[in-house]
């Protein structure tokens, strides 16, 4: 191992521009030339657009240009998409409503986009749009998710009959309900996890620019994945082909997950740089943050827990409401879906697990993907099922979990997952060991004397990450593989480029990456550069979410390291006037077995350059 | 229009802004001094905390214009001659940092602290203190390590030098 290797202990390589005021965020960037764009808003959950009055605005100084809808629908701009198809339980594909980047005719949620003002300013653009008249014509609104597919809710889009996306299922009813029909103890719980606002410290920003020479588009945007929000704006939005857009995700300050989608605010400032031939900025306000921030979580449930006599866990059933917001994120649907009805066995055998989603719209902010997006929604089910269960039939919610705990492996669970190992007693007999469990009873007694209260509350999770690409992902409705590019360049003198599909954004990437290069190629982190970030300079990528850079991204980087030791073995070969099964990589050094004959590996990079001793071959 | 003009990070700057220009605007947009950032607009995340005449402030929160004359110090303003001002040296040090953008405000207010309530501080103080600054990836308790390590060495000779 190097000493700048896997488990070594380093600094940060990113650390010295953020601890010196020099890095580059995308508001910190600046083009020449360029406007600025403030988006008028709904101040209403529901209404219909009657008329929008720019005409007292389009005066006002400063003001270059307001777009409404109707633009966006003359240049024939797609609208926002869902990537991810779910299918209904009657085979039946999701009903996803139409999401322009400017309204069309209704406004769906508070904080929906119903025109930008571009102004020379930031504060002329924002003083203009005071100025447009908007005639709304308010109608009530569906905000209740529990409430939103009964009859007589207001309706969110024509397409989705009672407000509903899709009634999904998994598992199997006719066994669980066996299960239930047959239990000697059911616990029933109705539970509901709060929506939540993701907040990275950096608002959401864009820069759109648009090169009239070469025809080509660039947007600087707070993006976890730059290639998969070129891939959408092409491809479906259709602002400019692939190859005539490039997308940079400059450093990212935190995304939680909200800065996977692809937002209305990127895709108007993109698509305005070419109207008004200038560069469009736009950075939001935390206000706007929280408006228009895709949200998370946002789940009602009723689940039920079946019990035998000697408090072994027979069955699960669970219904959940999930509410997807006003119109579908970009990956949305898979959320209360895929990454939650699978992570409802828990660490727990249970024989028999029936779960329902019902998704509905509502008047309300689009729900998507938030830090383990669906996993820990799942979790939070079985866990207060099994606690409640175990107080309920009077046995210690410790041991009660650890009755009912996977023990063999691998484990097929009822719901698509089979676990490879686990030994998730040892973990709680850690856990209860460092919280001295035993002596709680002792803790408790000691508070309740000072007139205190003291509690216990224990959770075993499981968590699915690292999504990679396999039939599976395909099979369940991804639009997207879930592989990870990487390219490993070699330069003359031996330091090393790191080209990744994976995008940090407070993970430290460049360090960790630049570790396992350290770790392989025997050379320091100073001389490796993790290059992320830029669709015109890395390849393609899936980027940064659901714990994936660490295990699919360094995957992708390991197996390109293994093609680099390779090559390099075989320009050893020649340098070393060796046959190539006698030449060994130890140390960063080519060693011909046996004898002090050596070469380290940046002097074969620069052999592998000069091609003098192989030339031809 | 109107004019300002004040010193920032040791060098005399002006401009003729518009009146209701903040000073983090007057910093960024002016100046293209992008270290300091803006998270709220509304003074509670503290990444856009400067010095104003040896002050922490949050520059979010006052007008470029209110400052007329002042000697502000950013977080481009803290090293000097490429070595580290202890208290940036800290952050490093002590995995303070995660995605970096509260990093700036951070490093300023933490400097304000010592120059407030000296270099021996308790992790009680530092909590408390850093309430104004928020931090989204929840790297806190590397922070505080990082805040008392920065304070000591701020009073060591040599560090005492630097955050001069």
């Amino acid at each position: 191992m190097s000493a700048t290797g896997i488990g070594a202990s380093v600094k940060r390589k990113e650390d010295h521009r953020f601890i010196t005021g020099k890095g580059h965020y995308t508001d910190d960037i600046n083009r020449p030339g360029q406007a600025y764009a403030y988006f008028i808003r709904s101040p209403h959950a529901h209404a219909t657009i009657n008329k929008i009055d720019v005409s007292a605005a389009l005066k006002a100084p400063g003001v270059v240009a307001i777009y409404t809808g109707d633009d966006i629908a003359q240049d024939k701009v797609g609208g926002l998409i869902c990537g991810w198809m779910i299918h209904s339980k009657d085979g039946s594909p999701m009903k996803a409503g139409a999401h322009p980047a400017l309204a069309q005719g209704k406004v769906r949620y508070v904080g929906d986009h119903v025109a930008v003002v571009i102004a020379d300013t930031y504060a002329e653009a924002k003083d203009g749009a005071e100025k447009v008249v908007v005639d709304y014509g308010v109608l009530p609104a569906a905000a209740d998710p529990a409430g939103a597919a009964k009859s007589g809710a207001p309706q969110v889009h024509d397409v989705a009959p009672n407000n509903t996306v899709y009634n999904w299922h998994l598992g199997d009813k006719a066994s669980t309900d066996a299960a239930f029909g047959a239990a000697k103890h059911v616990t029933r719980l109705d539970i509901v996890n709060n929506r939540l606002i993701p907040n990275a410290m950096e608002p959401r920003a864009a820069v759109g620019e648009y090169d009239s020479g070469m025809d080509a588009f660039t947007l600087y945007t707070t993006s976890q994945n730059p290639h998969v929000a070129r891939l959408v704006l092409a491809a479906f939005i259709g602002i400019a082909p692939e190859h005539k857009l490039r997308v940079i995700a400059p450093d990212v300050g935190g995304g939680f997950g909200s800065k996977i989608f692809i937002y209305a605010e990127e895709t108007v400032s993109l698509w305005a740089a070419k109207k008004v031939g200038r560069a469009v900025k736009w950075t939001a306000e935390r206000t706007e943050a929280f408006l228009s921030d895709a949200h998370g979580r946002d789940h009602v449930t009723h689940a039920e827990l079946a019990l035998d006599a000697s408090g072994k866990i027979t069955g699960l059933r669970v219904h959940t409401i999930a509410n997807l917001g006003a119109y579908l994120s970009t990956f949305s649907s898979a959320v209360p879906t895929y990454l939650y009805g699978p992570l409802l066995s828990g660490q727990y055998a249970i024989p028999a697990i029936y779960c329902e989603v019902d998704a509905v719209y509502t008047n309300t902010a689009p729900v998507d993907a938030y830090r383990g997006a669906g996993r820990p929604e799942a979790t939070f089910v079985v866990e207060r099922l099994v606690e409640v269960a175990a107080r309920e039939t009077g046995r210690d919610p410790a041991e009660f979990r650890r009755a009912n705990f996977v023990t063999s492996f691998p484990h097929q669970t009822p719901v698509v997952f089979a676990y490879d190992a686990g030994d998730y007693a040892a973990s709680l007999d850690k856990a209860l060991a460092l919280a001295d469990y035993k002596g709680v009873g002792q803790r408790k007694a000691a508070s309740a004397a000072k007139g205190k209260l003291r509690g216990v509350g224990l959770s075993a999770y499981i968590e699915a990450c690292g999504l990679a690409p396999s039939a599976v992902v395909g099979s369940i409705g991804a639009g997207v593989g879930q592989w990870e590019s990487a390219e490993v360049r070699v330069n003359p003198t031996g330091s090393v480029e790191v080209l990744t599909g994976s995008h940090s954004h407070g993970q430290g990437h460049e360090t960790t990456f630049a570790q396992l290069v350290s770790d392989r190629l025997g050379i320091p982190i100073e001389n490796v550069s993790v290059v992320h970030g830029d669709t015109d300079k890395v390849q393609f990528g899936m980027g940064t979410y659901g714990s994936r850079s660490g295990a699919v991204g360094m995957a992708a980087i390991s197996k390109a390291l293994d093609k680099i030791e390779a090559k390099a073995k075989k320009v050893a070969t020649y340098v070393l006037e060796a046959a190539e099964g006698d030449i060994e990589f130890k140390d960063g050094k080519f060693i011909v077995k046996g004898t002090d004959k050596a070469i380290d590996f940046g002097s074969i990079a620069l052999q592998a350059y000069v091609a003098h001793k192989f030339n031809g071959q | 229009m109107i004019h300002v003009s004040m010193k920032v990070n040791g060098k005399a700057v002006s401009a003729d802004v518009d009146p209701r220009t903040l000073l983090v605007q007057f910093l960024r947009e002016n100046l293209r001094l992008t270290g300091t950032h803006v998270g709220c607009d509304t003074s509670q995340c503290g990444a856009c905390v400067v010095h104003v005449d040896g002050r922490a402030i949050k520059s979010c929160t006052t007008l470029a214009v209110s400052n007329e004359g002042a000697d502000v110090l950013t977080i481009e303003g803290l090293a000097s001659g490429g070595i580290l001002h202890p208290m940036q040296q800290a952050f490093q040090d002590n995995h303070a940092l995660q995605c970096g953008y509260c990093t700036p405000g951070m490093i300023m207010s933490a400097i304000d602290i010592v120059h407030r309530k000296g270099s021996n501080l308790n992790e009680h103080t530092i909590r408390e203190e850093l309430e104004g600054n928020i931090c989204r990836c929840t790297g806190y308790h590397n922070i505080v390590k990082a805040v008392a390590q920065g304070a000591r060495a701020m009073a060591a000779p040599s560090g005492a030098k630097a955050a001069e």
